[in-house]
């Protein structure tokens, strides 16, 4: 019951973390920039402002598609919270990456095509590793479930250091920052207009931020994992790795997508193996 | 209930969206457009981002003069930009056709096109003023919005 | 007892001969349709009944063994004689050759036909029993799906005098045969068997006799071949070491401590069951096997025939536990998925990407099987029912969509809801419980990639991942196509066939409610099929949710969530009015009142198009079939070198 009410209540909350996130970052994205950058609740503004505009789409399909994925991140979020199957958690999300990627296929715009194409190859390229990350977890704890991660009592940090830099990569690409930015990225206005969002709008768009700030926490949640034995580690860990994330946003530019899934899937892989291969051994 | 409509206003008025669609300017105002990207003047502080999609965006910022070529590409553009949307005609030549107003292949101002709420002079404009224009269209927008109910 | 078996195997046969002789639209309707339920009906009683052995000594005084041996023998010399005269393919003829002398000299020269027997011919637990449904439900609804189908079929191709008839024939007669093969448990019987799913299948990838399929029916008769010689060696094998020669005998507990001597004739088996699934590198048999019509690769190659090969590998999973052929063939299968989901994210080929997923979802239940664990034993049969209803969707959908539009390219079935709602949503509801949770095929693929990690085979657990990312790319693109349309209320729903619509909708509504019965047909029929060979349990049922040592697979609270959502979804779906939409944005430059193509500086409209990423610098055909087939001919080699430096 305890599980239940605190999954309950995780899903209240994420939108409201993951949309501060959202504002710390673009605040701390812009003092790097040497700029003031926006309010910390630009975020919100920014969502209640598209949910108050007049609807424009191209098929109904397109409002089934995000309630679908808006739904599969709140179901991921929850079975998160409750404790539940890694494995099982990711294949949820997973409903809601592909609807998502159908309902910008519904389209016939040239732009959300390209972008829905970007989108499935980003999929392509951290699926696996993900996968790869909950095996591992799955070698260390001897189970799947998140419950078990936080009964082991040592943090999985110093049994997976490779598999947290797979993460990483992970988080990257799930985050739309650069290297990794091909599909959605709001500054490619030549080459995919927004992409994979283009022809979403409105109360739609708006949905689709909501779903991604339920996905952000989710793939923090996962980081969080790696120390989950004390909360300040927790803490300690999530700000360094996001800050990390900001920096590698700014120093970077967006590649292409073929070179991202040669060379996420060659380190990707390269790390997991070598990490398992150390379980092994140890 | 109206709590929503309440956050969804201030929504509108602290989140603008911009298009930008130059009619064939001379890229003066386009550049001081870009300016007002910059650290300098960082209209993100406003909330304020340059977008490439007319169908995320609330305000039109056109610059340039409109010609018998380009006139249905910004119309086209602004039916696709959902409501509640506003229009800056900025610089001489987006307001009135500027120098080229009697060329034969020119329409005139973007006002003889679309509707436009607000009217950015200069040439080119300073960013401050672009930035001002913009903090305007919102209140018309707000007017607008209000007299509608 | 003696009248089930007699229904579910022998009436097919005779309803075949019938088919062949009546040659009337309306009695073969009748004696289709009439078997179908028949068929239906009986592997239901069956199921009823529960588990059984079964001896049947003679029918109308004929010795049952003798008469399978003859029929092997005709049969054998009927695929010789096609290979000598008609296909003139010394490779087929040589194999068949090899066959005919190997069974010679194992009947006439090895066995004392006198002694008692060791064992009754026939058997059925829990995994014959769910083949035998499998079968007989979807493989009958394919069957009456075909009535419809092979008219139109026909009409496309002018033919003189329908080949309706024959079709029929193989296509009854072949549910007889899987059934028979299901029901097996003297390996003998079992061969035959496995020869006329060979042999019907080689008939009907060349039905329409034109040069391709028949080009294609013999490399598939070939490498099939292939199997039934390794598959005579291996009754040779056994015999020799005096292993009787029945299932029962071989899944005795302590049958392996043979050593090499009882490995490698489980080897041979399970490279005739790996030749029969159409792995790597076989797989090429199984993507040629297109051309037949599309009632045949739905029916022999997905949902049936091909599933022949992992049943006999799943089946002797308990004799090869823990011996080092376990851990090879999960390396085996895993490659096989990693590498033909690859193949399929290279090919806009609507078939071919079903026949490539096809081979994927085989490779994965034979990786299940060389797992040998309780859980993933379990994850294999889950697969095998759960694929099977929804690859026979998807081949059915494929083969109706072709019948309208013409072509089965995925690039031409953009805006097929304008063209065929109903068939589109059929084959959405097809991808969907293809690709995402709580369908049965992804809990299978949840047990699958759980059941790896928990053994730490790393190699294995590897090839999943990569595989599973592969596999979301192709599905989830296909799904997005067939959704791509404008505004598409008010679309009139178009006129079909109810032998077609029928099965078309009964699978969909299938696939959806045995995932959502799940629970009931884990506790009724999988668990006693992983208990009675593993002698435990993969997965506690608690309250219907999957638990185990390693994770949990929420049932019934996924449903009800994601159904309540969906249905919601939906709702808000069904508001959107025809002035909410627009068009695509094209940089303000659209052609007016057209959509797809932009307005050039001369005022002409210019068409764009978007397709589909194949990555075929990656993925293709051309690229990665020469090396999959060189490892996995490697890897077979090395597997089969390891067991005969065993013996010496």
């Amino acid at each position: 019951m305890g599980k239940l009410l605190l999954a309950t209540l995780a899903v209240f909350l994420a939108p409201i973390v993951g949309g501060l996130i959202a504002g710390i970052d673009r605040k701390i994205t812009a003092r790097l920039q040497s700029r003031f950058g926006p309010p910390i609740l630009q975020p919100f503004y920014d969502v209640f402002k598209l949910l108050g505009k007049a609807p424009m789409i191209m098929n109904p399909w397109q409002v089934l598609t995000v309630w679908v994925y808006l739904l599969s991140s709140m179901l991921t979020v929850f079975l998160f919270f409750m404790g539940s199957d890694l494995l099982l958690i990711f294949f949820v999300m997973t409903i809601g990456a592909v609807f998502f990627v159908m309902g910008a296929l519904s389209t016939q715009s040239p732009y959300a095509q390209v972008g829905a194409q970007r989108e499935l190859i980003t999929m392509l390229t951290y699926e696996p590793l993900i996968i790869l990350v909950f095996v591992s977890i799955a070698m260390v704890t001897g189970s799947f479930k998140v419950s078990e991660v936080f009964a082991y009592g040592k943090p999985l940090l110093y049994q997976l250091p490779l598999m947290f830099i797979v993460l990483g990569y992970a988080l990257t690409i799930k985050l739309r920052k650069s290297p990794f930015d091909i599909s959605a990225c709001h500054h490619a206005h030549q080459e995919l207009v927004r992409g994979v969002l283009t022809e979403y709008s409105g109360p739609q768009l708006a949905i689709i931020e909501i779903a991604h700030w339920y996905d952000v926490v989710f793939v923090l949640g996962l980081c969080a994992l790696f120390w989950a034995t004390s909360a300040p580690g927790m803490i300690i860990l999530l700000v360094v790795t996001y800050f990390a994330e900001l920096v590698i946003d700014n120093v970077t530019a967006r590649m292409t997508w073929k070179w991202m899934l040669q060379s996420v899937w060659c380190w990707g892989l390269a790390l997991s193996v070598l990490n398992l291969l150390w379980l092994y051994a140890g | 209930m109206s709590m929503l409509k309440d956050w969804i206003n201030k929504g509108r008025l602290k989140s603008p969206w911009v298009v930008h669609f130059d009619c064939g300017s001379c890229n003066g105002c386009d550049i001081e457009v870009l300016a007002c990207l910059t650290p300098v003047y960082d209209v993100e502080r406003f909330g304020i981002l340059n977008i490439g999609d007319p169908k995320h965006a609330d305000v039109l910022l056109v610059t340039g003069t409109v010609n018998h070529r380009n006139k249905h590409v910004l119309k086209n553009i602004y039916d696709q930009m959902p409501e509640p949307k506003a229009v800056i005609a900025m610089g001489a030549c987006g307001l009135t056709g500027g120098v080229f107003r009697e060329a034969y292949n020119v329409v005139g101002g973007v006002d003889k096109v679309i509707p436009v709420d607000v009217y950015v002079r200069g040439c080119p404009p300073k960013p401050e003023a672009i930035i001002d224009g913009v903090v305007l269209a919102l209140e018309k927008v707000k007017a607008k919005l209000e007299a509608a109910g | 007892m003696d009248i089930l078996v007699f229904a579910t195997v022998v009436l097919p046969f005779l309803a075949a001969i019938a088919l062949l002789l009546l040659r009337d639209k309306g009695s073969r309707g009748l004696i289709v349709v009439g078997t179908a339920v028949v068929l239906a009906a009986a592997s239901l009683a069956l199921v009823g009944q529960g588990a059984f052995e079964y001896g049947p000594k003679s029918i109308l005084g004929i010795s049952l063994d003798g008469l399978i041996t003859l029929l092997d023998f005709a049969l054998l010399f009927v695929i010789l004689v096609i290979a000598m005269t008609k296909l003139k393919n010394p490779l087929v003829a040589a194999l068949t050759a090899i066959q005919i002398v190997g069974l010679i000299y194992l009947e006439f020269f090895m066995m004392d036909h006198g002694a008692a027997k060791a064992a009754p011919a026939m058997f059925a637990d829990s995994l014959s029993m769910i083949m035998v449904l499998v079968i007989s439900i979807v493989g009958s609804l394919i069957c009456v799906y075909a009535l419809g189908y092979m008219p139109a079929h026909e009409d496309h191709l002018h033919l003189a005098r329908s080949k309706q008839p024959r079709f029929f024939f193989y296509l009854v007669a072949f549910l007889g045969a899987m059934n028979g093969l299901v029901l097996a448990n003297s390996l003998l019987w079992l061969y035959f068997f496995w020869e006329v799913t060979t042999f019907c299948s080689f008939m009907l990838i060349s039905h329409d006799g034109d040069e391709t399929s028949v080009k294609n029916a013999t490399r598939a008769l070939w490498m099939n071949m292939t199997g039934g010689v390794a598959f005579v060696f291996a009754l040779i094998f056994l015999q020799k070491t005096g292993t009787g020669l029945y299932l029962s005998e071989l899944l005795k507990p302590g049958f392996s401590a043979a050593g090499a001597a009882a490995l490698i004739p489980l080897f041979m088996l399970c490279y005739a069951g790996i030749t029969k699934s159409a792995q790597v590198p076989f797989q090429s048999w199984l993507t040629g096997a297109m051309v037949a019509p599309t009632p045949v690769s739905a029916l022999l190659h997905s949902s049936t025939m091909v599933k022949a090969g992992v049943y006999l590998v799943l089946r002797l999973a308990p004799a090869y536990a823990g011996t080092m052929l376990s851990g090879t063939l999960a390396m085996f299968g895993a490659f096989t998925f990693l590498t033909t989901s690859a193949l399929a994210v290279g090919q806009s080929n609507a078939k071919k990407v079903l026949a490539y997923s096809t081979i994927a979802n085989l490779g994965l239940i034979i990786a299940c099987a060389g797992i040998n664990t309780p859980a993933a034993i379990t994850a294999a049969i889950v697969i095998i029912i759960f694929h099977a209803v929804s690859k026979a969707l998807m081949f059915l959908c494929v083969g109706t969509i072709e019948q309208k539009i013409h072509s089965r390219d995925l690039e031409d079935m953009r805006g097929l809801y304008m063209v065929m709602p109903k068939t589109t949503i059929v084959a959405l509801v097809g991808v969907v419980t293809m690709l995402l949770p709580p369908f049965g095929v992804l809990m299978g693929k949840w047990m699958a990639i759980e059941s790896a990690a928990a053994m730490k085979y790393m190699p294995v657990t590897v090839m999943l991942a990569l595989g599973s990312g592969l596999t979301v790319m192709f599905w989830a693109r296909w799904a997005g196509i067939l959704l791509s349309t404008p505004y598409p209320k008010g679309v009139p729903a178009e006129p079909q066939a109810g032998t077609v619509r029928g099965p078309l909708v009964l699978l969909a509504a299938g696939a959806v409610l045995l995932s959502l019965f799940v629970p009931f047909i884990y506790g009724g029929l999988i668990e006693p099929a992983v208990r009675s060979s593993h002698k435990a349990a993969g997965f506690v049922l608690d309250g219907f949710n999957f638990v185990n040592q390693q994770g949990v697979f929420y049932v019934y609270p996924l449903f009800l969530v994601l159904g309540v959502g969906f249905y919601f979804a939906w709702k808000q779906a069904r508001k959107v009015e025809a002035a909410d939409c627009v068009g695509p944005y094209l940089c303000g430059a659209q052609s007016p009142g057209d959509d797809k193509a932009f307005l050039s500086t001369a005022g002409a409209p210019v068409g764009y198009q978007a397709s589909n990423f194949y990555l075929t610098w990656l993925f293709g055909e051309e690229r990665l079939t020469g090396p999959i087939n060189m490892v996995s001919g490697v890897l077979l080699a090395v597997m089969l070198g390891l067991l005969l430096g065993g013996v010496i």
